[in-house]
């Protein structure tokens, strides 16, 4: 478990930061809080030549600003800071809520928003939650920066659409919407989750024996594809309709299109085939209910 | 750009400054380079928490930063709570409470907890405690008696009027 040779550096700015990942595009890594890159050094599943080490960029990529409707949390915000920020906890539940779901104590206090969203696992609970929230992801390379939607950005396991040359320095979340439900399954404590659902809706309470009404509804899936997915037909199913019990079983059964989960040593695609939809209609009954979480 | 760095760090109220390799990480630093041994290594991959340290006073694990991080930081490790030769009041809990049998994770739950115990928190209940320290694993105890000590430590140590401020 000893790292192979590397060089390391530690700049200064972000300009820097990029800079450097320009002149030594495909050699270098990015190192934030190192949670997931420092063990795969150590199994040498890695062997970068060069390692950036962004954590002194506090100023420039540790904030949490708010910006109107938007929250703009910086790539080097830690778990641990979104975990009892209270700007976080009004605008983002949903973040808030998640985060515990992320290591442990140790985990939190070191690892990074912006760390995860680049690890790109497929059971991520910051890119499950990313996606849910329709956030937007703030990329710089030396000649500028662009903009990509959470939904875009993911594209397989591991995967993700930063260039070489490309440091993940903000992520933007909108509004936030009125109400969350959350659900993970793993085999053990603080394991990568098995299947992990977001759900988002603004909800119109139920009037007159009735049920509630959702309105800008997401569905996000973690855990039961390369990569996390939204399931935009079974959200598109409930938008704007009353939310019964035959809604609910319908966008659960509709949740399965989204979704190509893996065999592996945590559970079969079969058991997480038929999880899915179980677990779907029980976050959109919670979702629907109104007690957040 | 080298693959050797310069290290400045404060270890224990001690200064220390080394040229290591830049591909160390803090627990061997701590270990080999400036002989503290008291911080265990057991899986090097951030999953068994024996390597739990405070870095400018929180806990992290130390297989998973680089000695290279430690560069400028404020390190407290095992080695610093014992006053003399007497145990601290965390250690004294652990003795009374019997809290460890072979003693090979003692010092990540004592550092995971020193840093609990300075957030303020008191009355944490059982379950709490046991999410606060599920990073650090333990194959002898069972668990029951770490957390009746982490309890009373908690209780006998951390001021009534810090938890406002508190985890």
């Amino acid at each position: 478990m000893k790292a192979a040779a590397f060089s390391y550096t530690r700049p200064s700015s972000v300009a820097e930061a990029v800079s450097l990942l320009r002149s030594r595009a495909g050699e270098a890594r990015v190192l934030a809080g190192g949670q997931s890159l420092v063990p795969m050094l150590g199994m040498r599943i890695m062997r970068p030549a060069l390692l950036v080490d962004v954590n002194e960029l506090e100023l420039e990529l540790g904030r949490i600003d708010v910006d109107g409707d938007d929250t703009v949390v910086g790539a080097l915000v830690r778990y641990a800071e979104i975990e009892t920020d209270p700007e976080i906890a009004e605008r983002l539940p949903l973040l808030a809520h998640v985060v515990l779901r992320i290591g442990d104590r140790q985990v939190r206090n070191r690892g990074t928003i912006g760390g995860a969203l680049a690890q790109s696992d497929p059971t991520g609970e910051m890119a499950l939650a990313s996606l849910a929230l329709d956030a937007t992801l703030v990329l710089r390379d030396a000649d500028g920066e662009r903009d990509v939607p959470a939904r875009e950005f993911f594209v397989g396991s591991y995967h993700n659409v930063l260039e070489p040359d490309e440091l993940l320095v903000a992520v933007r979340f909108p509004r936030r919407p009125g109400r969350f439900a959350f659900f993970e399954r793993g085999r053990k404590h603080n394991d990568f989750a098995l299947v992990s659902i977001a759900a988002v809706a603004d909800v119109t309470p139920a009037q007159d024996g009735g049920a509630p009404v959702l309105r800008n509804v997401r569905i996000a899936l973690g855990g039961v594809h390369d990569r996390p997915v939204l399931a935009e037909a079974a959200a598109a199913a409930l938008e704007g309709r009353p939310c019964d019990a035959a809604a609910i079983a319908a966008a659960g059964e509709l949740a399965l299109e989204a979704i190509d989960p893996p065999d592996d040593i945590r559970g079969s695609a079969e058991y997480r085939r038929h999880l899915v939809p179980v677990h779907v209609r029980r976050v959109l009954q919670d979702l629907a209910r109104g007690d957040d979480a | 750009m080298d693959d050797h760095v310069l290290v400045r760090v404060t270890v224990n109220d001690h200064d220390h400054e080394e040229r290591v390799p830049a591909r160390l990480h803090a627990a061997d630093f701590l270990r080999s380079t400036l002989g503290l041994t008291g911080t265990h290594v057991g899986c090097e991959q951030g999953a068994c928490g024996m390597c739990t340290v405070l870095v400018d006073g929180r806990a992290v694990k130390s297989c998973l930063m680089l000695a290279a991080q430690l560069d400028g930081r404020v390190v407290e490790t095992v080695e610093s709570l014992a006053e003399d030769d007497r145990l601290n009041p965390l250690q004294a809990a652990f003795k009374e409470a019997h809290a460890l049998q072979c003693g090979f994770c003692t010092p990540g739950f004592l550092m995971t907890t020193t840093a609990l115990a300075r957030s303020g928190a008191r009355d944490l209940s059982r379950e709490q405690i046991r999410e606060e320290i599920s990073g650090v694993l333990c194959r002898c105890t069972g668990y029951e008696n770490i957390v009746t000590a982490v309890e009373r430590h908690l209780q006998e140590s951390v001021p009534a009027s810090a938890e406002a401020d508190g985890a």
